[in-house]
């Protein structure tokens, strides 16, 4: 069966940074990949080609068979339609109310009425549980609540693929997991294929189909979580364990203060 | 020691070369963008409004003052050859062929341009720009059509509006402090005008208004690097956009006056 999401070969780099090294991925219909990796290692960037919002040096990305870069402006708007993409700091516009933000592309993109498109604004809102929000402005919203929507107005057009840029980031641990709830939610109300860029543990466990983990812009591993877990590459294994020491880092990690070399002449404080 | 200083030059020749290359290019997709469905009816009012209605005291202000000052100083000037009537011609040539329209579009890329480019690079570093491709939607067509349409259409209306208030900033200082004739005044103030004259301000405001919008636009559009590089953006914006409405008022006048 091919793929819905297809990424090959592909390759970015920014002036002399290598962020991307010829990465291979599948995404099949109704998978949900988790996508991990440190800091800075082209998880986001990943995302950007695969909206279009980017051009690969090298390889592609092939949505529903079509490749991304190769398409005209009025062609590649079309796939969008059918990918929603939640961004790490949601994006809202901030001119516009909660309302206007979720029925924006249901306003540009449909024949719907006023009405019909405040009723689906009120179903994608119940979705991720904000009911009644739908007159605040985005600067009267938590960060959570902010998020949330973002998923909101990413799901408003019934896409086809989901894409979450690190949808936890920043969030308390309770937050976190009603986030992950919520992915999981729209996962099974919606059967929508997705992509899940984070760096939370749990919730990459409870969401994924497939786990993969880019280390140094190459995809070192892709498989379920179970296999994921018992991964003998070295960095998987640190990256599971949260350690500082391993190969994880390029740069060597400050030592443990227990490990660290005895202050000769400790500062007494009375 | 000659490559230290080739070197830059050559890398600021093909900066500015690209910055124009880039300017033309999304210049042309607003134009193009400006017949393209759908048409946002909405968001153009909330720009004629913050454009055209929004700037009205501004350019009251400003042209009552500029015209007062002006004619203080013909007033002034004419009484050394003992001709005052001519204050007013000249005051009226003054404010409709070149005061109205290049003080107006000095003001407006201040006022307007800057906000337009503010705006716009907080959306391009928030990564609202972003999130209407993401939703289908090409920010050009977007942002960019409803801003230049309304500076395009109220920019000569502002002009007209300025012109009007020059009159009367004139006609406070030469009738009621210099004590000329009314009749005289409100006959002279056109005595040395066409139609054509008013004409001409109007294109010209026609032209700077294209200009604030689409640099102030554009400015927006491109900004980079966070909040220095919002706050580069307006400023970037007005010097800009002001340099190209003194140039392109000189070769507007020197094409439209022959």
């Amino acid at each position: 069966m091919e793929p819905v999401i297809d990424v090959v070969n592909l390759s970015k780099a920014f002036g002399p940074k290598i962020v991307l090294s010829n990465v291979n991925l599948q995404v099949q219909d109704g998978e949900s990949l988790v996508v991990m990796g440190g800091s800075g290692t082209g998880k986001t960037v990943l995302l950007r080609n695969i909206m279009g919002l980017l051009k690969p040096d090298a390889g592609h990305v092939a949505v529903d068979g079509k490749i991304i870069q190769d398409l005209n402006r009025d062609e590649l708007f079309e796939v969008r339609q059918k990918i929603g993409m939640c961004f790490q700091m949601a994006a809202l516009f901030d001119s516009m109310s909660v309302e206007e933000n979720v029925g924006f592309a249901l306003k540009r993109h449909t024949t719907m009425t006023r009405a019909e498109i405040l009723d689906r604004v009120d179903e994608c809102l119940n979705m991720v549980g904000l009911k009644d929000t739908n007159k605040l402005k985005p600067s009267e919203l938590s960060g959570g609540m902010k998020r949330r929507v973002g998923f909101a107005r990413a799901i408003a057009l019934k896409p086809k693929i989901l894409l979450f840029d690190e949808p936890t980031t920043g969030l308390d641990p309770v937050m976190t997991d009603v986030i992950g709830r919520i992915i999981l939610d729209l996962k099974a109300e919606l059967g929508v294929t997705s992509i899940t860029v984070t760096h939370d543990l749990k919730s990459a466990f409870e969401i994924a189909d497939r786990i993969a983990l880019i280390f140094r812009g190459e995809c070192i591993a892709c498989e379920p979580p179970a296999a994921f877990k018992v991964n003998p590459h070295p960095v998987v294994q640190q990256f599971l364990r949260g350690d500082a020491d391993g190969p994880f880092l390029q740069d060597p990690p400050p030592p443990k203060r227990a490990l660290a070399r005895p202050v000769v002449h400790p500062v007494h404080i009375d | 020691m000659l490559n230290s200083i080739l070197e830059p030059l050559g890398t600021n020749i093909l900066r500015f070369l690209d910055q124009a290359g880039d300017f033309a290019v999304v210049s042309g997709r607003a134009f193009r963008s400006i017949f393209r469905r759908p048409f946002d009816l909405a968001n153009l009012m909330h720009q004629f409004q913050s454009v055209g209605v929004n700037s009205i005291p501004v350019i009251m202000l400003t042209s009552l003052a500029v015209s007062m000052v002006f004619a203080v100083q013909l007033a002034y000037g004419f009484k050394q050859f003992q001709a005052e009537g001519l204050a007013s011609q000249v005051n009226g040539l003054a404010i409709v062929r070149e005061l109205a329209p290049v003080i107006s579009g000095l003001m407006m890329a201040g006022r307007v341009g800057s906000a337009m480019a503010a705006e716009l690079g907080t959306m391009q570093v928030t990564e609202q720009i972003d999130a209407l491709e993401c939703l289908a939607t090409d920010p050009v067509h977007y942002l960019f059509v409803p801003r230049l349409l309304a500076a395009a259409i109220t920019l000569p209306l502002l002009v007209a509006l300025s012109i009007y208030v020059g009159y009367w900033g004139g006609y406070l200082l030469l009738v009621g402090v210099e004590g000329q004739s009314a009749f005289v005044y409100a006959n002279d103030f056109y005595k040395l005008l066409a139609f054509r004259d008013l004409r001409i301000a109007l294109y010209k405001a026609f032209v700077f208004g294209l200009i604030i919008a689409l640099v102030g636009c554009w400015r927006g559009y491109r900004t980079q690097g966070g909040a220095e590089g919002v706050g580069n953006a307006p400023t970037s914006s007005v010097v800009t956009s002001s340099l190209w409405i003194l140039v392109s008022d000189f070769f507007l006048t020197k094409l439209l006056l022959v």
